[in-house]
């Protein structure tokens, strides 16, 4: 059995954190199905490099620089993407900061630097795509199983991600009923986000998963695909886990 | 598109509505699939024309509250096409005998209206799910998807206590089933779907179903072929990692 496959062609994909190890599974997956993508992250030559691995010509990736916490960066990506490739049908918020500090102890500019990236990166995103939005888009934004249950030393990643949760349902009744907003909320993904955790649990987590393995970062991006494809057409205002059972609730 | 070629599927309360769709969605895939339904004459119609268009379906006809009719169903599906890999707990009732077709208040229902939609829409969904396990964990996979309702996540005005009630035990024997069977490649999850354009929606006044719509944000009521794309998905190697979950395809009503 293979994945579910959808025709994106002519579609285009706004990501940010295009380069981690989630976004880089996002944009594969976006690409092969059809959409034009246009590809964002901290870092321009690192995004540079990664879009001429997937298409070489640049023909239907646009790489582009891009500071989550900063709002003139969004503006500015999101009219690039517009100008290039006409319009936006889905926005995907991928950059995301994992960094521990336990709260007796964290700076100000830890939680501030974690809230900007985290959290008000989605919103300056998002804000502006939407009047390059086209009907029948669709925007995921990526929190994570700490944005529901809290998580031990990363109460500022922990608050982002449950505002992000809240954002997307308060934007999906604003953009009702022409464009789809949802979240998708990973549990444990292979990849260096998680290291130090691992490192300092064990296998304890593993065991605690009832599918007994970590997720890998392409059963993310076949989640977000779905979300943002016609099949989805009655989804909006949710959140999907995606954790192997880790975290079973609501 | 063979996304589920290869795959056994059994659904319940195929015959018509969400199920029928479920099943025709998971036939066209690539997957051979019982069609069960209590009322044989729909289970029956449904498979035949399933297999007019030139897919694997066999109808089967069973109460899936009567266990014993349960695994005879699963024998057939077995004999006639492997295990099952997949498994559907649709079926499900929602009585309106109170005035006006509404429901009937808590204050007034018959105990046997009570029970008879537990003994549907709970106890069927374990009468299947363990006549199919001994299978799926000999075979170190399957996937079981369990038919919710954003009616057993909130108060919902439409339909009755027993109802609500069934609802919301599914989702817990959907969180507990997940935790036993994932170990053995095994994923369980939920659909809550929300207000759904089908025979069993169209039992209750219209005037609930406009209000409905204007409370979902997406403007319309879902359709069965809406709830039917989820369910592929959580069937398809694309939820491979998605367990224990409760997925709301709701167009944004109630956000529970
Ligand atoms: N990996 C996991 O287990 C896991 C679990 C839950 C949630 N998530 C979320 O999934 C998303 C992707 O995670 P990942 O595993 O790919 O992590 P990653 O660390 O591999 O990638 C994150 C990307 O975000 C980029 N980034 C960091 N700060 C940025 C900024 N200020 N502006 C723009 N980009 C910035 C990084 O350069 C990197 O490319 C994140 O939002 C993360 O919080 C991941
Ligand atoms: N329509 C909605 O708005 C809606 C909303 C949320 C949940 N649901 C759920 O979706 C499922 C399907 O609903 P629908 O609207 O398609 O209903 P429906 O009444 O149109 O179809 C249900 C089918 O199940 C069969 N069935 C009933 N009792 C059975 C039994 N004991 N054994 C075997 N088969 C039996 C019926 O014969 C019928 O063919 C139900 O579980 C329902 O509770 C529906």
């Amino acid at each position: 059995m293979t994945t579910t496959t959808h025709d994106f062609s002519g579609r285009t994909l706004l990501l940010t954190g295009a380069v981690g190890t989630i976004g880089r599974e996002i944009a594969k997956r976006f690409l092969a199905s059809g959409a034009n993508c246009v590809v964002t992250d901290l870092d321009l030559d690192a995004v540079t490099s990664f879009a001429r691995d997937l298409d070489p010509n640049l023909e239907r990736v646009l790489p582009l620089k891009h500071d989550a916490g900063m709002p003139e960066d969004a503006e500015r990506v999101a009219q690039a993407a517009k100008d290039r490739f006409g319009a936006i049908d889905f926005v995907v918020t991928s950059a995301g900061l994992y960094k521990d500090a336990m709260v007796e102890t964290m700076t100000d500019a830890q939680w501030k630097q974690s809230l900007a990236v985290n959290l008000d990166g989605v919103f300056y995103t998002c804000r502006a795509a939407i009047p390059h939005l086209a009907e029948g888009g669709s925007i995921v934004n990526i929190a994570s199983v700490a944005g529901h249950r809290g998580s031990f030393a990363h109460a500022h990643y922990a608050a982002a991600k449950g505002a992000v949760l809240t954002f997307s349902r308060s934007l999906a009744v604003e953009l009702a009923p022409k464009i789809r907003v949802n979240a998708v909320s990973p549990g444990l993904i292979d990849g260096p986000m998680v290291q130090n955790l691992l490192q300092m649990t064990g296998t304890k987590l593993i065991e605690q998963t009832p599918l007994k393995r970590l997720g890998k970062p392409e059963e993310i991006a076949s989640v977000i695909a779905f979300l943002c494809s016609s099949d989805a057409s009655f989804i909006t205002g949710a959140s999907l886990h995606v954790n192997g059972g880790l975290y079973i609730s609501s | 598109m063979s996304s589920h070629a290869g795959r056994v599927a059994l659904v319940t309360g195929a015959g018509r509505g969400i199920g029928r769709a479920i099943a025709d969605s998971h036939a066209a895939a690539g997957a051979a699939v019982a069609y069960l339904d209590h009322d044989r004459e729909l289970a029956e119609t449904a498979a035949r024309e399933a297999v007019a268009k030139g897919w694997q379906a066999v109808g089967l006809s069973a109460d899936v509250a009567d266990y014993e009719a349960v695994v005879e169903a699963c024998r057939k599906v077995t004999d006639a096409f492997g295990p099952v890999d997949i498994l559907v707990n649709n079926a499900g009732i929602s009585p309106k005998t109170g005035a006006d077709g509404r429901r009937s208040p808590a204050w007034e229902m018959s105990p046997e209206e009570f029970r008879r939609v537990l003994d549907v829409n709970l106890t069927g969904a374990f009468n299947c799910a363990r006549a199919v396990l001994p299978g799926m964990k000999a075979m170190g996979r399957g996937r079981i998807v369990n038919q919710s309702s954003v009616a057993g996540k909130t108060f919902c005005d439409i339909v009755g206590v027993h109802y609500a009630a069934s609802k919301a035990a599914l989702i817990g024997f959907t969180k507990h089933l997940a935790g036993e069977v994932g170990p053995f490649g095994i994923t369980v999850n939920a659909v809550a779907p929300g207000r759904i354009d089908t025979p069993l929606m169209r039992g209750t006044a219209s005037e609930a179903n406009e209000a409905a719509r204007m409370a979902t944000p997406l403007r319309r009521l879902g359709s069965p072929e809406d709830v039917a794309a989820t369910y592929l998905f959580l069937t398809s190697d694309s939820a491979s990692f998605v367990t224990g979950q409760v997925v709301d395809v709701a167009g944004g009503w109630l956000m529970t």
